[in-house]
């Protein structure tokens, strides 16, 4: 847990502090993203928490521990670090610069070199492949992949993020951002992250802190903010399309209804008896391959012997549990299709 | 052009020459990098930046006094012999690696060291493994700026009496002896072409394969 | 001091002939070596070839390059060896300068230049030799100041200048002529050093001042 309490930095020559008098405490296991307008303060803060830069009063406190009261040194190779120009060491190869702290902490080689191959594979980087390169070979986002990589090396408990994706182009964003939040679910780290993009925030966030002049303007999850933005600052800082925003917090999982009918195309006399309370119902043929559907006014107002024609003529799209609601939403208005089928790996499981 | 005096040039008088000039380019080189390198090194760190600016202008004048002059004011300062000849010589040695010290660490992009820093590397310990591995291509190339010079300005070292190629030019040109002449001016084009070349090299190679692929 | 008092006259001569043959060398440099470093510029093969041919000749030891070229006939002692050698030193930080400077010019500022019309000629004059200045002009001064402290070598080969005092100095044992010479040179060279660097303050751009 990682633990602010009424920190203030003011830098010297400087009236108004970067940051001022901030408290607020981040959980194991969560992503706290600071979000703000440039020179709000966020970089500063979370520079504050492994001491490249010190507060000028207030106290950082790691699991209980005042961090003053260590080393910077061991403190920071304690704590994983990611900055948007990365700083991979050019005159080093990929494998070399993620061994950087386990070489601090003089692990033997062999555990090194299998350490690095894990973590380029948990990357999705063939480590057979980019193990000898060099950075300026790599593109942008290998480049960020490795700069994750480096921070995870000893499996710190801690990462902290400044705008680890804001280098690369939008959709290799989206990417990392994607992997990033898979990889986090597995590793579990306490992860600061900082950025001036809310629907980055939004979407890696467990808590958010929306900072601006260096004041905690609000703390919360994504949820509370979006729902009740603290004053005018935060609303416009979220923009006009909050609804919309929130809709990505939901997956299709959270939206679909678990209630629909799956018949085959050589059954259609029996319907109505057979799945009475269906709204929608899916519609299979005869090697078990779905090809359309029926909505309940499909059936009462079409005869039997045209349903199967009926069925086949909607164009039936598929997601996942997993894909973010607008996606769905968006999905359905370019098919124009009333439903789409939400699919668990191969198992058809909801209707939205 | 007499074949005897060429030969007696070449394999009497050169090899010694030769040897005494490169005793004066190693000595003078050698202790410049040793001076030079950390002095850059110093004026780069954050408490004493501010002493550099006043550091190389005091070297960039002196840098402007022909080297001919710096020798001669040897001679009254420190006497005759080798050792006056490699003190005046150290003194214009410095400027290029100081510079080239300086200009190489303060090249070194701040992200790098930033995220360096950021993993719990010490001040040591981001000096040697990422400062200076980064600049040492151009400290290199600022060691090659003194040690042609040191090569040139060196046949002027005989003035004063430390011998080397210049002693064997200086006699040719008193006696009209102009094989003795081709002989010492020879060699001394050769050893500085050289040294140009082999640093030149050395520069090219040290520097590490992630930078040069770009 | 005594020592300047009786030789003023003397004095006087050896600074004017330094000054003449410096002069001189650095003109016929200038003459030779912009528009030589300008024409480079056109092709990559040829730079290639004479940046290496003057980086050679740069490393040529000063007395052994008067020295040799004293042995060529129609050179001989005096001053077309002199200058010849001189010119030859310019080459190096002058022509190297011109080609750098007018060479790397941001590639951008070039194409929008060239986007609005202008043609080869006149985007060298307006574009690449203004940008350029900085670089030109430190090597200007560079080559002048070399050109100094050099020229007084070549009293060896028979130039009658302010390295004359240092030479005779060293043979007679006199030690307030060498350090009346080396001094007189020191402070000349310094003295242009500095005066370029004020002026090179003038000439460059406001906004392109290269940062020391």
């Amino acid at each position: 847990m990682i633990e602010l309490k009424g920190v203030t930095k003011l830098y010297q020559g400087q009236a108004v502090p970067a940051v001022q008098n901030l408290s607020l405490s981040i959980n194991r296991g969560e992503i706290c993203v600071f979000v703000g307008p440039s020179g709000c303060g966020k970089s500063t803060t979370l520079r504050m928490i492994n001491r490249m830069i010190e507060p000028s009063s207030g106290t950082i406190e790691i699991d209980g521990k005042n961090i003053m009261s260590s080393d910077p040194d061991s403190l920071r190779m304690g704590i994983g670090y990611v900055i948007q120009q990365i700083g991979l060491l050019p005159h080093r190869t990929i494998a070399e610069n993620i061994a950087i702290v386990p070489r601090l902490y003089k692990w033997p080689k062999e555990k090194i070199k299998s350490r690095v191959n894990e973590l380029l594979e948990m990357m999705g980087l063939d480590p057979a492949e980019t193990r000898n390169k060099y950075p300026s070979q790599l593109s942008g986002g290998q480049m960020q992949r490795v700069g994750v990589a480096r921070a995870m090396a000893v499996d710190p408990s801690i990462m902290l993020m400044d705008e680890p994706f804001g280098a690369v182009d939008p959709v290799a964003r989206n990417r990392l951002q994607d992997e990033f939040l898979r990889l986090q679910k597995e590793i579990n780290k306490t992860i600061v992250f900082v950025t001036h993009d809310i629907n980055e925030a939004i979407k890696m966030g467990d808590k958010i802190a929306i900072l601006n002049q260096g004041q905690l303007i609000q703390f919360g999850t994504p949820e509370e903010i979006l729902t009740d933005p603290a004053n005018d600052f935060v609303e416009n800082f979220i923009g006009y399309d909050r609804i919309v925003k929130k809709l990505n917090l939901y997956t299709v999982a959270e939206a679909m209804k678990t209630s629909f009918g799956l018949v085959d195309e050589a059954e259609f006399s029996g319907i109505n008896a057979k799945i009475p309370n269906a709204e929608v119902i899916f519609v299979r043929d005869q090697g078990e391959q779905l090809v359309g559907y029926l909505t309940a006014e499909d059936l009462s107002a079409q005869g039997a012997q045209r349903l199967t024609q009926v069925a086949r003529q909607k164009r039936l799209s598929f997601v996942k549990l997993n894909t973010p609601l607008p996606d769905a939403l968006s999905l359905m208005l370019e098919n124009d299709a009333d439903y789409v089928a939400v699919l668990d790996g191969d198992r058809l499981c909801g209707a939205i | 052009m007499s074949w005897k005096f060429f030969s007696e040039a070449l394999f009497q008088k050169a090899p010694h020459a030769l040897l005494v000039h490169l005793l004066i380019v190693f000595v003078t080189v050698s202790l410049a990098i040793v001076i030079s390198v950390p002095l850059g090194v110093l004026l780069t760190r954050r408490n004493y930046q501010r002493f550099g600016i006043v550091a190389l202008n005091i070297l960039n004048i002196l840098q402007a006094v022909p080297g001919m002059a710096v020798l001669a004011l040897a001679l009254p300062l420190f006497g005759l012999g080798l050792k006056p000849a490699i003190i005046a010589l150290l003194v214009q040695s410095l400027l290029p690696i100081v510079r080239n010290t300086i200009a190489g660490l303060l090249g070194v992009n701040n992200d790098v060291k930033e995220a360096a820093s950021g993993m719990g590397m010490s001040a040591r310990q981001i000096l040697l493994e990422v400062e200076l591995p980064l600049a040492m291509p151009i400290i290199i190339s600022g060691i090659k700026t003194t040690t042609v010079y040191v090569v040139s300005v060196g046949t002027l070292a005989s003035l004063i009496g430390a011998g080397g190629l210049g002693y064997l030019i200086m006699g040719g040109l008193a006696l009209f002896r102009f094989e003795y002449l081709i002989v010492g001016a020879g060699l001394g084009a050769l050893l500085s072409i050289f040294f140009d070349w082999a640093l030149s090299y050395l520069e090219a190679r040290i520097t590490p394969p992630g930078i040069q692929v770009e | 001091m005594q020592f300047v008092n009786q030789n003023s006259t003397t004095i006087v001569e050896y600074t004017q002939n330094h000054f003449e043959l410096v002069l001189t060398a650095v003109l016929i440099s200038l003459l030779l070596w912009v528009p030589s470093g300008i024409l480079l510029t056109k092709s990559d093969k040829w730079a290639r070839r004479a940046l290496a041919i003057a980086n050679i000749i740069f490393c040529i030891p000063s007395l052994s390059l008067f020295a040799v070229f004293v042995t060529i006939p129609f050179l001989g002692l005096g001053r077309q060896s002199a200058l010849l050698a001189l010119v030859l030193y310019a080459m190096m930080p002058l022509m190297r300068n011109v080609y750098d400077g007018v060479k790397n010019v941001d590639r951008n500022v070039l194409e929008a230049a060239k986007g609005m019309g202008m043609s080869t000629g006149r985007i060298m004059r307006e574009i690449r030799l203004p940008l350029g200045m900085p670089v030109i002009f430190a090597g200007f001064r560079i080559t002048v100041v070399m050109t100094t402290g050099i020229a007084a070598i070549a009293t060896y080969i028979g130039e009658r200048n302010l390295g004359r005092f240092i030479s005779e100095g060293l043979v007679r044992s006199n030690t307030n002529m060498i350090i009346t010479g080396a001094i007189l040179i020191s402070v000349i060279a310094v003295g242009l050093d500095t005066f370029l660097g004020l002026v090179e303050k003038r000439v460059v751009p406001r906004g392109l001042r290269v940062r020391r």
